[in-house]
């Protein structure tokens, strides 16, 4: 039985489509709630990311119960750079109670790329040990082999990166997680497709379903700075150029053609199970990319 | 060795500002090495607080220079015995051990400290050093092919490497490589690949909760019957 | 070896390093390594201070001398040695040795007699005059000076030379009876003197043996050079044969050259390699259209049609002979004929001793001595000099006289004549190849010739003399052997790895007990690995050395004291550089406006705390004047930019600008010394004008 709507999609043959909204710096909500109902309806899923690059945000639980209230599916997103294991525990407990399930689980990215440079970098677990975590407390148990009064379930993801210049090393931490509990993967942004159809021979080997990052673009220099600075992101040169090639003020619309045309392909060719997008700031455009990359799944 | 690291002069300066007489106090093995605090940096300092002073008009300090093997046994320390009595301060360029030892040894002076103690590392050529250990107490090098992910790896993770690694180097520092990179290249060399794809626990913290003691002394009944 | 030149080595080995090949190859024992590095340093008449110190007329040395020391010299293993005699003559020149007076007072009563005004015999009564005793040189010719003036034609040492040497014993009080030949020693004691010494030389000219020697036309060496140095020109006709392969063969072929003979064929019995000449005399020879054929031997001669018809035979090389050389065999039916007009005689001399003096005479016919008191069968007669060695150099001979002396002075003070071993510490070993290669390759510079038409037309001098430039070039080739870096302090050392990581010439090592070694034989004394060292634990070894920048830098400081004059700004410039461009000498000289110059051996031996030291005793601004690139040790520049950094770093954060510190280069062309240092001297007076007003706002 699934322990939520967004695994029972997981367990069927649907082409997936999920989104992430990164929260308000700051305690004002009102954008990402206007965001959170302009696409509840539209994607499978919600992630609210977690002080994404380091930078310090409205955390990613409180925007997951919003979502919840809003009537849309979320998915927590839970990194290891700001809390021990206890704290993560004690977070999951908290996200189970109120019915989010799904978690998606991250190292993190380290403190340096962040705003707060100074801050003490917590690592206490990694992304395998907090999978392996999650699904130890699934069995009744916290990490110190105590028994838990209310046993969480819990749909568990992690990230991927199958455009990694160097892979082996990346397919044998995939490896250890899926061993370790993950049921679904988003990857890091996909730019050249050929990429992800070599991840794909190798990853169609084990029962996890994959969604495949796509990232929104709205300029070859945005292109250029995400790949100097963020983590995890390599823009290739074909992408840069056609991004530059553009008059201006048509980047953002650029972006958006090239996003819908990745997932349009994606779909067609079945290369994966479904794609997860990243607007990275510019969510109310997201419609408008499910839109061009018709038909796609959507809300059932 | 420790490496350590001297803290700028006009930091120094406003430590030493209320003594009048200062012993600047060099140490012959670690700060040496790593040209921190040896009886050069210990001259070199002397010669820049003096001309500092020269030139500010007001002086009031004088300085005394001495350099002891080592500052972190006791027995070393024995021979400033003397000069403590004539100075109002030491500033140690000894490592943080050094400094926290004088100042048990000798509690009624002030003991200050001259530079910023950095980690235990090695030196890659003349005047490049790097961390190498952070003294976790836990070494897993076994399982690692010899690279410690807990100093080489930003995040200190051991079960790596992360998303964040681009052509072979650290997000966090792009000078750096990326420690699961080597691990994994080592290990390939070794033909120890296995030990990559196998799961690492989270580490046992416990050993860390300062301050650490290790006991090398045995505790032996002598009772009266035994020989 | 006598007390004198044994203690000179001690107090080498104690003072000042450890002694170079090139020193004890000297027969004098030399403090070569000394009086180059005074040379480097432009310091002249420092240097002709040290040579007279080891020397009694250096003046004929830099001229003649056959420099065993440019044999031993180490840098040989790098390329070419270097030219010490030239360096020599360079000092004798410029060091202004010609003005020297000589004073001497008579101490002792008794008188001491020398037979033979040779080198031995001059060097002789030179050293017992200062030492106190009245002395007597007996010379049978009319001229002075032995072989110096009979033996070696002018154009190698001109007579002026001779004659000044001669006048400064004369005025030290030395009496001189020429046209005196001694013909019992017995007179000699009767005449009041306490001890004799015996130098006569080697003049008798060894005969060929062969059939028709006594023929007109043929004339041995000795004598030929002898009328030709006293002024006569014996007639030789067109064409002259020499034999013989040592220096008397060559002067003979050459002087016959300079007397207008148009053909001249040296005829030597080995091959060229085995020829005793110096290879200089032997290539100038040839310049000056000398003709040599090798592996000939005359057999025997008869005079014809008013020529010489000389009948040689072909010789080849076969079994070494007692003294290793290979003995010439003749070939069997290869004999032929040339003609000559005249044929001289050069294959050896040996000394001619009277009977009359009773003296034990041994192998060759020389006077036969106890090694260390050079005392003969009689009492109180001394023998020294090519009479008892058979024909040697003019050094060896200057080393005999001083030796005879000082064992004279030991024989009438009634002194038991010790034995002093060789002084400890000399240093000899092989460059190591790690070594070897990070040494630059310089060309050695020869001291200028006179091209070879110029000089057969006369005697001149053949060699000149270097000018400055060339002269401190050269000298800073030296690689200084034995004056390099040593861990003193061996407790201090932390073995942190410094020394050999930045030492250009991987000298350092470690031992297998784990402990750092500095080879003193390797180390090439740039003295990077003892500023560097972090625990101080390294110094030079000669205590001069270390002594050097401290010393220079509190008088500099003093003398500025004194003057007053503002903005002060100090220079520590490399002396090394300093007179070799003369790029800076002028400001040397004038104290320039504030401007005080510190001379340091190399500019990689100042440390920060000399720089800050400056600062401290109120210099406005520092500069530092090196060589670059052009330094003669390799990596030099590297090391002071990093101390000038590193200084640099700790002005700012004492609130002093960067700029009051700067570096120049002496020999880079483009730069132009003095505009720069007007420059600076402009920037730095600015800043002190900022910071007083700076001053004046606070309060």
């Amino acid at each position: 039985m699934a322990n939520s709507l967004f695994e029972e999609k997981l367990n069927s043959d649907v082409f997936l489509v999920t989104t992430e909204i990164g929260p308000p710096k700051g305690a004002d909500v009102s954008e990402m709630v206007h965001h959170m109902d302009l696409l509840k309806d539209k994607v499978d899923a919600i992630n609210v990311t977690d002080h994404q690059s380091s930078v310090m945000r409205f955390p990613s639980l409180g925007g997951c119960l919003l979502v919840k209230e809003r009537g849309g599916e979320p998915i927590l997103q839970i990194t290891c750079r700001d809390r021990n294991r206890l704290a993560i525990q004690a977070d999951l407990l908290l996200a189970y109670s109120r019915d989010i399930k799904n978690v998606l689980c991250l190292t993190g990215d380290s403190i340096d790329v962040g705003d707060h440079k100074e801050a003490k970098p917590v690592f206490d677990l990694d992304s395998v040990q907090l999978l392996r975590m999650a699904r130890e407390m699934e069995s009744g148990k916290d990490m110190g082999g105590n028994e838990l009064r209310g046993v969480p379930q819990f749909c568990l993801g992690a990230s991927v990166h199958p455009e990694a210049d160097f892979i082996e090393p990346q397919l044998i931490k995939f490896e250890k997680k899926v061993i370790a509990g993950a049921q679904f993967f988003q990857t890091q942004g996909i730019f050249d497709l050929e990429n992800l159809r070599r991840f794909m021979q190798y990853a169609s080997q084990f029962n996890v379903k994959i969604l495949a990052g796509i990232i929104v673009l709205a300029s070859a220099r945005m292109a250029r700075y995400m790949n100097d600075n963020v983590p995890g992101i390599i823009v290739s040169q074909a992408i840069i150029d056609e991004l530059a090639n553009v008059e201006k003020g048509k980047g953002l619309q650029k972006g958006v053609e090239i996003a819908a045309r990745l997932m349009k392909t994606i779909r067609e060719e079945n290369l994966c199970h479904g794609v997860h997008i990243m607007a990275v700031g510019n969510e109310r455009i997201v419609p408008d990319i499910l839109e061009a990359a018709q038909p796609v799944s959507t809300h059932r | 060795m420790i490496v350590a690291e001297q803290k700028p002069v006009e930091e120094i300066r406003r430590v030493i500002a209320p003594y009048e007489r200062v012993l600047l106090l060099g140490c012959g093995t670690c700060v040496t090495v790593c040209g921190a605090g040896g009886e050069r940096e210990v001259s070199f300092l002397n010669s820049a607080l003096r001309v500092a002073q020269a030139r500010s008009g007001d002086g009031i300090h004088s300085f005394s220079e001495y350099t002891v093997k080592r500052q972190c046994d006791f027995e070393f320390l024995d021979v400033l015995a003397d000069k403590v009595n004539e100075v109002d301060a030491i500033l140690s360029l000894g490592c943080g051990i050094g400094v926290q030892v004088v100042a048990e040894r000798f509690p009624d002076i002030p003991v200050l400290p001259g530079v910023n103690t950095s980690f235990m590392g090695m030196a890659k050529e003349w005047g490049v050093w790097d961390e190498r250990c952070a003294a976790c107490g836990d070494c897993r090098l076994a399982e690692t092919a010899g690279i410690c992910p807990i100093t080489r790896c930003t995040k200190g993770i051991l079960n790596g490497p992360c998303a964040g690694t681009k052509n072979g180097k650290c997000e966090a520092n792009k000078d750096m490589d990326c420690a699961w990179i080597l691990i994994y290249k080592r290990l390939e060399r070794l033909q120890q690949l296995e030990k990559m794809r196998r799961y690492y626990p989270p580490r046992n913290f416990r050993v860390i909760p300062r301050p650490r003691r290790i006991v090398k002394k045995i505790d032996v009944d002598l009772g009266e019957d035994n020989g | 070896m006598d007390n004198y030149q044994a203690s000179r080595m001690r107090e080498a080995s104690r003072g000042r390093g450890l002694i170079p090949p090139c020193q004890v190859a000297c027969p004098l024992h030399m403090e070569i390594g000394e009086y180059v590095d005074l040379v480097a340093q432009g310091k002249v008449m420092e240097a002709l201070q040290v040579i007279r110190d080891g020397n009694p007329f250096p003046s004929i040395c830099a001229y003649v001398c056959t420099h065993p020391c440019e044999d031993a010299c180490r840098r040989s293993q790098v390329d070419k040695p270097i030219a010490i005699r030239a360096l020599k003559r360079f000092a004798v020149e410029f060091g202004g040795d010609r003005m020297i007076q000589l004073e001497a007072e008579t101490k002792q009563s008794e008188k001491v007699a020398v037979v033979g005004s040779g080198p031995a015999g001059l060097a002789c009564a030179y050293y017992l005059r200062k030492l106190g005793y009245p002395v007597t040189i007996f010379e049978a010719y009319s001229e002075l000076g032995g072989m110096l003036r009979v033996g070696i034609p002018q154009y190698r040492l001109p007579r002026e030379v001779v004659d000044t040497e001669v006048q400064r014993l004369i005025h030290m009080g030395v009496e001189i009876k020429a046209n005196t030949r001694v013909i019992s020693l017995d007179l000699l004691f009767d005449m009041g003197y306490k001890a004799v010494f015996i130098t006569v030389g080697a003049h008798q000219s060894l005969r060929m043996g062969i059939e028709g020697e006594e023929s007109p036309g043929v004339i041995d060496g000795a004598t030929f050079l002898r009328e030709v140095n006293l002024g006569l020109k014996p007639s030789l006709g067109e064409e002259v044969a020499v034999v013989g392969g040592g220096n008397v063969a060559m002067d003979a072929a050459r002087a016959a050259v300079r007397l207008g003979v148009s053909k001249v064929n040296i005829l030597y019995r080995r091959s060229r390699a085995e020829m005793p000449a110096g290879p200089d005399e032997i290539t100038q020879a040839t310049e000056e259209g000398v003709e040599t054929m090798f592996l000939v031997a005359p057999t025997k001669m008869k005079r014809e049609n008013g020529r010489l018809s000389v009948t040689c035979v072909r010789m080849e090389l076969g079994e070494p002979d007692a003294g290793g050389r290979r003995r010439p065999v003749p070939i069997e039916d290869s004999e032929f004929n040339m003609e000559f007009d005249t044929l001289i005689t050069a294959i050896g001399q040996a000394p001619q001793i009277s009977e009359n003096f009773r003296l034990r005479i041994g192998r060759g016919s020389t006077i036969q001595v106890d090694p260390v008191t050079l005392t003969t069968n009689r009492t109180g007669v001394f023998a020294g000099g090519d009479a008892v060695t058979g024909p040697a150099t003019v050094t060896q001979a200057l080393a005999s006289g001083r030796q005879a002396a000082f064992r004279i002075d030991d024989y009438l003070r009634h002194r038991y004549p010790l034995v002093d071993r060789e002084a400890e510490g000399t240093l000899s070993g092989e460059l190591l190849p790690k070594t070897i290669e990070m040494i630059r390759k310089i060309e050695r510079l020869e001291p200028p010739l006179l091209p070879p038409e110029a000089r057969t037309k006369e005697f001149k001098a053949v060699e000149l003399i270097y000018n400055w430039e060339a002269a401190v070039d050269e000298a800073r080739r030296c690689l200084r052997c034995g004056m390099g870096a040593e861990i003193l302090f061996q407790d201090k050392c932390a073995t942190c790895l410094t020394c050999l990581r930045v030492c250009p010439y991987h000298v350092p090592y470690l031992d297998e007990a784990g402990t750092i070694q500095i080879p003193a034989d390797q180390c090439q004394a740039c003295g990077i690995c003892v500023t560097e060292c972090p625990a101080r634990a390294i110094v030079l070894r000669k205590p001069s050395d270390r002594r050097q920048i401290d010393e220079e830098l509190e008088h500099a400081l003093k003398s500025a004291a004194e003057s007053k004059s503002k903005p002060l700004i100090i220079g520590f410039c490399c002396q090394y550089g300093l007179f070799g461009t003369g790029a800076l000498a002028s400001l040397w000289r004038e104290g320039k406006a504030g401007i005080w110059i510190v001379p340091v051996l190399c500019v990689a031996k100042l440390e920060g705390e000399h720089i800050l030291r400056a600062f401290e005793m109120g210099a406005e601004g520092v500069f530092i004047a090196g060589c670059g690139e052009q330094c003669s040790r390799e990596n030099t520049a590297f090391w002071v930019l990093q101390r000038v950094e590193k200084v640099r770093q700790a002005l700012v954060q004492i609130g002093l600008e960067a700029e009051r510190l700067q570096t120049f280069n002496l020999r880079a062309a483009e730069e132009n010394i003095a505009q720069a240092l007007d420059t600076f001297t402009e920037q730095i007076g600015g800043l002190c004008l900022a910071s007083v007003i700076k001053q004046e706002v606070k309060s």
